[in-house]
């Protein structure tokens, strides 16, 4: 989070402070200018219309009960994050998984959405009525082809909500071109925000009257959100955080260059292997690492001995506990800073090994 | 005097701010640019006069 987001969410951390001047629910507001703000989120995603939810699980959540009927089946890919089938499990459907590739690389591959589609209507005689991709999962950090998966379902005809929870906001999105109906952001994942949880749902405009619809009793409030949404100061840290990411996702080729290069230093260390797709395509790494879990079996500290190095060394982002596998994200950081991860795992091994 | 106290307060935890971001860039070991050390130490001064200003603003 730019520091500019952090003094806007320290000058706005009073609840309802963006409610003094409300026009009717938060994404009409002019001051702070919310509605501006959001008419150039939606241009910079490429979609019609961009409102703001509480976070991405509740954007997913909104679309999949304003599109499908309780009983109807939406198609999710196995390497969905778990709120898209909690959503899906509260709004009453029933899910039909689209599967990985397997070890090692785990991918999800566009035409499996098309054999779901067809299995689907065998099965229950009507097509599924969503299918979600998760654009970049968040247990390999594979990309995965969105614009093919969006070709199949305009072939099809079936709705397409891509959750960009770990791309948007790191790297260009454009939604049109990827033939999404749906975007589904999270904002304190990768937006530079913070100040608490919030996430963008954008949508094409033939959705908006659908999913957007008011409640009958109050013509302002959309129900999918309960009539509003993030109203405080986690809405003014994504405004501020705006600029920043329209200029950083222009970096992206860098981001994705220093990843591999990192990938490529820890696998020389040796025990140590990278899962997911090769080359990599994205910043967030999951590594499998047998020769850290050697350690573990033996020292006193169990798998807790990893985090507690790593942390001696100033440095934090795994889980406590992990040796087996671990995730981290190289985002942001400068070379001389990775630099200094690698030596700290080449140390570690050294010491322990 | 209340909208001069509160501004000046801003001020301060602003310039802070703005050190905490050299903090967060140059970590884990904070070996500073000499750019970083003069944009540091312009926000010291920065949250230093607004200090002295709240100060003045506190004198009965």
């Amino acid at each position: 989070m730019p520091s500019d987001a952090r003094k806007v969410a320290l000058s706005y951390i009073d609840g309802y402070s963006t409610c003094d001047y409300c026009l009717g629910t938060l994404h009409m507001n002019k001051k702070p200018p919310v509605r501006k703000f959001l008419e150039s989120l939606s241009k910079f995603l490429g979609m019609d219309f961009a409102i703001l939810t509480n976070g991405c699980r509740e954007a997913k959540f909104a679309i999949m009960h304003s599109i499908a009927s309780p009983g109807d089946t939406i198609v999710i890919d196995a390497n969905k994050h778990y709120t898209s089938l909690v959503a899906a499990e509260r709004a009453g459907l029933r899910t039909y998984e689209v599967p990985t590739t397997g070890y090692p690389e785990f991918k999800v591959l566009p035409q499996a959405y098309a054999e779901a589609f067809e299995a689907i209507r065998r099965e229950t005689g009507r097509p599924p009525a969503l299918a979600l991709l998760t654009h970049v999962d968040w247990l390999y950090g594979n990309l995965s082809d969105a614009r093919a998966v969006g070709k199949i379902c305009k072939e099809y005809g079936i709705p397409f909500l891509l959750n960009t929870a770990y791309s948007s906001g790191r790297m260009p999105i454009d939604g049109k071109e990827l033939m999404a109906d749906f975007i589904t952001c999270s904002g304190h994942k990768s937006w530079a925000s913070g100040a608490g949880t919030i996430g963008i749902l954008a949508l094409s405009e033939e959705w908006i009257g659908r999913v957007l619809r008011p409640s009958r009793g109050y013509s302002l409030k959309p129900i999918e959100i309960l009539g509003c949404s993030a109203r405080g100061s986690s809405t003014l840290a994504l405004m501020a955080s705006f600029p920043h990411v329209k200029e950083r996702v222009g970096h992206w080729e860098e981001e994705v260059s220093k990843a591999r290069w990192f990938s490529e230093k820890m696998e020389s260390l040796g025990g140590i292997v990278q899962l997911g797709e090769k080359p990599h395509n994205h910043d967030l790494l999951r590594f499998e690492a047998p020769a850290l879990d050697r350690i573990a079996k033996v020292h006193p500290r169990r798998g807790f001995f990893l985090y507690e190095e790593l942390l001696k060394r100033g440095i934090v982002g795994i889980k406590p506990g992990r040796t087996r596998s671990f995730e981290l994200s190289t985002y942001g950081l400068s070379r001389d800073q990775l630099s200094y991860v690698i030596d700290a795992f080449r140390e570690i091994l050294k010491t322990y090994g | 005097m209340g909208e001069k106290l509160v501004k000046e307060v801003f001020e301060a935890l602003f310039a802070l701010e703005d050190i905490r971001e050299i903090l967060r860039r140059t970590a884990p070991f904070h070996r500073f640019t000499d750019e970083e050390r003069a944009l540091a130490k312009a926000s010291i001064e920065r949250a230093k006069k607004a200090i002295e200003a709240i100060e003045e603003e506190l004198q009965p």
